[in-house]
């Protein structure tokens, strides 16, 4: 047996903060198939219980019921990363201690490096002094702290950045793997004097750690008449008003992100790869998606942003769905009037809204961008109720004109304000478009042929393995019924 | 269990064993201005060797060696395909729409966000040259396309500062065979660049934005249920007290919302998991 490569997989693991003891238990999200737009169920699901002394998986569970916090504090959601080996029949399989052991490899031929930052304070002050690191080398099976220093910190203060564990391979649980376990989400701060052993005056931060009297982080501002290089939006960190200045009051964050790597020296040969972890804030709404994801931009990389619409499988009416029902799952947790621009208890232009930054960035005149009466809660729900109808009756192209276009972030036109994802702010600062990719899926299924029997006509493919059957028929799991007798219809 | 390894896709979106959902890269937005776990427009800084751009804006930061005076330039085109479009909108009410232009934006355009505008020509150009149009001059403030008088369709290339740019490919590549991994390249994205343009702390964020792009994150309108008027009505997810049953407007002052303090101090004792819409422990 040959390795030829490695992988670590997942590629980018999403890590979320919290200071409880236990980690976040592992669920599975489920749509019910009678409710496509309901709320997601969510199931508990297999659990890894980790002996943090031992580093082995000490057992594997189910919870009995879903805690996201535990005595007031968030669970963190700490990811574990696979290893994955390229073998010699040119497939990727997991990585154990049986493959190691038929290349004439163990466990100790592993080793893991870590690389984590937080380059917040950098990223406005320039200063390479300001940036904050750690790294790690892993070749033992212990809980190891992240502590992450720069040259603008205090003496012998670290910023905790999380733990890593190389999980120590069993008989039940072979697979080589490395968990990382985010930070607490503390705040910490900075002082022009020494940190006092007792503790920090500021109430609002549990240690100071960076130096003031070396970095300028503290008292810091982002130049109020604005400057190219600044963050967009800029001003966005903790401060206070001081004459024209947003001055910062020198808070910094246990958030980062970095590069775990692995490496496995079998018969004379170093093999590595590496992935991406981060650790952010939790996802409050865990049964719901947003609507746009880091995995949408990676995957329009990787595939383009153009699919075929003389193609559209099953695959592809799963996914307007899904994007249908995440819209939504955004739209529910949404005060819609509000975002709408309308005037709430007698309040105008008071929230942060598409509306009002139309006004303050460019000039236009303020006005809501749509009728009250149809961006109430309840009507928008009805709204993708009848959308994900229509896209499943094949009777839904008008959607694909509704769609706002990338280009088409300039057009604050009244019409131009109400295309579709309407109210909410894209990554350039104005009205959200979808990935080039999404809308192009969108358009495809939106438009494929329809007979008026609601039968999809052309070159649609039919298939066994989950592609459009003749009938178009969609099952609410998103599967597609194989029925293609008229009878059936 | 076996995955083709050029199927990057499937390998994106591998759940490890005992992983849940939230850690997974379909969890996290990316509509981001500035985001939440990433700001993931930080991926296109260095989409160009030896360039590093802005990272929501076509505004040139850095440059290596004969790039070096491309400094605070502009790049405007890309093969031809445009970083900014022009901002219209009625400046009166029931007015026209008309080119919003200002004294910080003379021109009235705006920076496409990468992902989008420049989604086929790096896809397809990926480890290729191709040719960027930037502004002759340093420009601190946005600047539009010039367009030539004689044919007002096409750029006025004379105007402009034309570069060839080695397009640097997004993910990592197979040591063994050369392909594309699933893998952002380690030399693309350093550690801490995908977090850095995020708010400083992130807890400040909750409360300084006032705004709810990212409801299926971070959540707005809570425990909502349908009035006798048919209308919604729920709680707002920053109020202190979920009674009486009333949206509050944040309007950066109200005191029934979490304040900056309570965030700093206790976020995880005051913000909610929205489980069905509603409070979940």
């Amino acid at each position: 047996m040959t390795i030829r490569e490695l992988r670590i997989l997942p590629p980018l693991a999403v890590g979320r903060l919290g200071a409880a003891p236990t980690p976040m238990d592992n669920y599975d999200v489920e749509v019910d198939p009678s409710r496509p737009l309901g709320n997601r169920r969510l199931v508990p699901a297999s659990t890894f219980e980790v002996d943090p002394g031992s580093g082995e998986i000490a057992r594997a569970f189910v919870p009995d019921e879903l805690r996201f916090s535990q005595d007031g504090k968030a669970r963190p959601v700490a990811p574990f990363l696979e290893v994955w080996a390229l073998t010699e029949e040119g497939q990727l399989e997991p990585l154990t201690t049986e493959l190691l052991s038929r290349c004439g490899a163990s466990p100790a031929d592993v080793h893991w490096r870590v690389h984590l930052a937080n380059h917040k304070l950098y990223r406005r002050t320039g200063a390479n002094g300001d940036k904050i690191e750690a790294r790690l080398d892993l070749v033992d099976h212990a809980r190891h702290a992240v502590q992450a220093t720069s040259e603008h910190f205090w003496p012998q203060k670290r910023l905790p950045l999380g733990h890593v564990q190389y999980i120590k391979p069993t008989a039940e649980f072979p697979g080589i793997r490395l968990r990382y376990t985010p930070a607490g989400g503390y705040v910490y701060g900075s002082s022009k004097e020494p940190p006092d052993p007792g503790g920090p005056e500021d109430p609002n931060i549990v240690e100071v750690l960076y130096d003031a009297s070396k970095g300028r982080w503290l008292g810091y501002f982002d130049p109020p008449e604005g400057a190219p290089e600044l963050t967009n939006p800029a001003q966005i960190y903790a401060g206070k008003q001081v004459g024209p200045n947003w001055v910062s009051k020198g808070y910094l964050d246990d958030e980062c992100d970095g590069l775990v790597y692995v490496t496995l020296t079998v018969a004379g040969r170093t093999l590595s790869a590496y992935a991406r972890i981060g650790a952010g804030a939790p996802a409050y709404a865990p049964d719901g998606f947003p609507v746009r994801t880091v995995a949408d931009e990676l995957e329009q990389a990787i595939e383009g942003c153009e699919v075929d619409p003389e193609h559209v499988t099953a695959q592809e009416i799963a996914a307007v769905e899904e994007i249908v029902r995440r819209a939504f799952e955004s739209v529910r947790l949404m005060n819609t009037a509000v975002m709408n621009g309308n005037t709430v208890d007698g309040q105008v232009n008071v929230a942060s809204t598409m509306v009002r930054q139309d006004t303050g960035d460019t000039g236009r005149y303020f006005e809501p961008i749509m009728a009250r009466s149809i961006v109430d809660t309840v009507a928008l729900e009805n709204l993708h109720q009848n959308l994900l109808v229509a896209l499943r009756s094949g009777t839904a192209p008008w959607f694909a004109d509704v769609l706002r276009d990338h280009d088409e972030i300039g057009d604050l036109s009244a019409k131009g304000r109400r295309k579709m994802p309407a109210m909410m702010r894209g990554a350039d600062g104005r009205y959200l478009t979808l990935t080039r990719r999404q809308v192009s899926i969108i358009r495809a299924v939106a438009r494929r042929a329809v007979s008026p029997s609601g039968e999809i006509s052309g070159p649609s493919e039919v298939s066994g393995s989950g592609e459009v059957s003749g009938s178009g028929e969609i099952l609410g799991s998103g599967e597609v019924s194989e029925k293609s007798e008229a009878g059936e219809r | 269990m076996r995955i083709d390894p050029a199927n990057r896709t499937a390998q994106l979106q591998y759940r490890a064993a005992g992983n849940p959902p939230s850690s997974q890269p379909d969890s996290a937005i990316s509509n981001c201005f500035p985001g939440l776990e990433f700001d993931f427009r930080n991926i296109w800084r260095r989409m160009f060797e030896g360039i590093e751009m802005h990272e929501a804006d076509n505004y040139v930061l850095k440059g290596e060696g004969e790039y070096k005076r491309l400094e605070k330039h502009r790049l405007l085109l890309v093969a031809d395909t445009p970083t900014v479009v022009e901002v219209n909108g009625p400046q009166t009410p029931g007015g026209p729409p008309i080119p919003l232009t200002s004294q910080g934006n003379p021109d009235g355009v705006w920076t496409m966000e990468w992902s989008n505008s420049m989604a086929a020509v790096l896809h397809t150009n990926a480890g290729k040259t191709v040719t960027g149009h930037f502004t002759k001059h340093p420009s601190p403030k946005p600047a539009g396309i010039p367009m030539d008088p004689s044919d007002p369709t096409k750029p006025d290339y004379s105007k402009l500062e034309a570069v060839e740019l080695k397009v640097l490919p997004l993910f990592g590549a197979s040591a063994e065979t050369g392909e594309p991994l699933a893998v952002i390249d380690e030399g693309r994205v350093q550690p801490g660049e995908l977090t850095q343009s995020l708010c400083s702390p992130w807890q400040n964020d909750y409360r300084e934005c006032a705004c709810y792009y990212w409801a299926a994150s971070r959540p707005d309108y809570v425990n909502v249920e349908v009035a006798e008027n048919g209308s919604s009505v729920g709680n707002s997810w920053l109020a202190k007290r979920r009674e009486p049953k009333q949206y509050v407007l944040d309007d950066r002052k109200d005191t029934r919302l979490v304040s900056y303090e309570d965030l700093f101090r206790e976020w995880q004792g005051e913000l909610r998991f929205i489980v069905g819409g509603d409070d979940h422990d």
